[in-house]
């Protein structure tokens, strides 16, 4: 009796592991739904990657061209580009060819996904932002008043979380036992 | 929650100090303009020896409001203050930094270029 009773619960454990492992969520699509989501890392097929806009702002011949790497510093974007035209038409040509681009490589999609673009009609300072890779387009003038390398390269502190802000905290950590300075004369006498 | 003679701080270096709300743009009947909104507003105070003067009549985005911005998530934003960075007709900025934190949906919105001169996203 006690024998039965015994294999019946290993029997009923037994059955119950493959319901375990079965994973009732993925019948019901929630799996399939995160995993479908972008994730930051992988690139969206639709988007600009960051040698396809280098070697277009060398086709294009935009001068100046500077790539920065902004991952640690913010966590919006992965990469500003800055390139400086010679003229209006020249800021607006350089978004159109990134644009044209973007419409060649999903050539038979049902549905296109453009970059957005920001101020064309003035041609002085363009921006196209494909997601992970930001290229702003500006006219000489416009790049020396809003002098984007310098607020991305020096003005902005990394905001890493195993920088600096996590050393002071270790140190704050440490017990430090406090000195009296005021008595160590009393010592010496 | 912005409406015509709110007061707004301004935050950026374009040398406006606090700007006054007299028209939300392309709200047509809606009474208030929350994150994102442009506005035309009135200079009420400036720095003094800058090319804004006080009286001008320029447009601002909302980048800052004390009535509270609710996410999808669940998440929601409220500032201490409400504060606007100054454009111009084109959307250019007309100062060259952005001060203090500055909501995500700027971006979604098409002003990336305030969103890249800010120090700080939520």
């Amino acid at each position: 009796m006690l024998a039965a009773s015994k294999s019946r619960v290993v029997a009923s454990l037994a059955s119950s592991r493959p319901l375990l492992n079965h994973d009732p969520w993925r019948h019901l699509g929630f799996l399939r739904s995160v995993s479908s989501s972008p994730a930051p890392g992988t690139p969206n097929p639709g988007s600009l990657e960051l040698k396809e806009v280098e070697k277009i702002l060398g086709d294009v011949k935009a001068d100046d061209v500077r790539v920065i790497s902004v991952r640690d510093q913010c966590d919006w974007t992965d990469y500003m580009v800055v390139a400086t035209g010679r003229s209006s038409w020249h800021v607006r040509n350089i978004a159109q060819a990134l644009i044209h681009r973007v419409k060649q490589k999903q050539k038979g999609a049902e549905r296109l996904v453009l970059p957005s673009v920001e101020g064309h009609e003035g041609g002085k300072w363009i921006v196209i932002d494909s997601g992970n890779v930001i290229v702003h387009a500006l006219e000489e003038k416009a790049r020396a008043y809003y002098n984007l390398e310098s607020l991305w390269t020096t003005e902005m502190t990394p905001k890493g979380p195993d920088l600096g802000p996590n050393l002071d905290l270790e140190k704050s950590l440490v017990k430090m036992r406090p000195r009296n300075k005021s008595k160590k004369p009393m010592k010496s006498i | 929650m912005i409406q015509p003679q709110t007061l707004l701080n301004v935050a950026d270096n374009s040398g406006a100090r606090e700007l006054m709300c007299i028209r939300i743009i392309g709200a047509g009947n809606h009474r208030y303009a929350h994150i994102g909104d442009v506005i035309v507003a009135v200079i009420k105070e400036a720095v003094p020896n800058m090319p804004l003067e006080r009286s001008e009549i320029i447009r601002a985005v909302i980048v800052r409001t004390c009535k509270e911005l609710k996410r999808d998530n669940g998440m929601i934003i409220r500032y201490d203050d409400n504060a606007a960075v100054v454009i111009d007709q084109e959307g250019n900025p007309k100062g060259t930094r952005v001060f203090g934190a500055i909501a995500r949906e700027l971006r979604q919105l098409n002003f990336t270029k305030i969103v890249s001169l800010a120090p700080e996203v939520l």
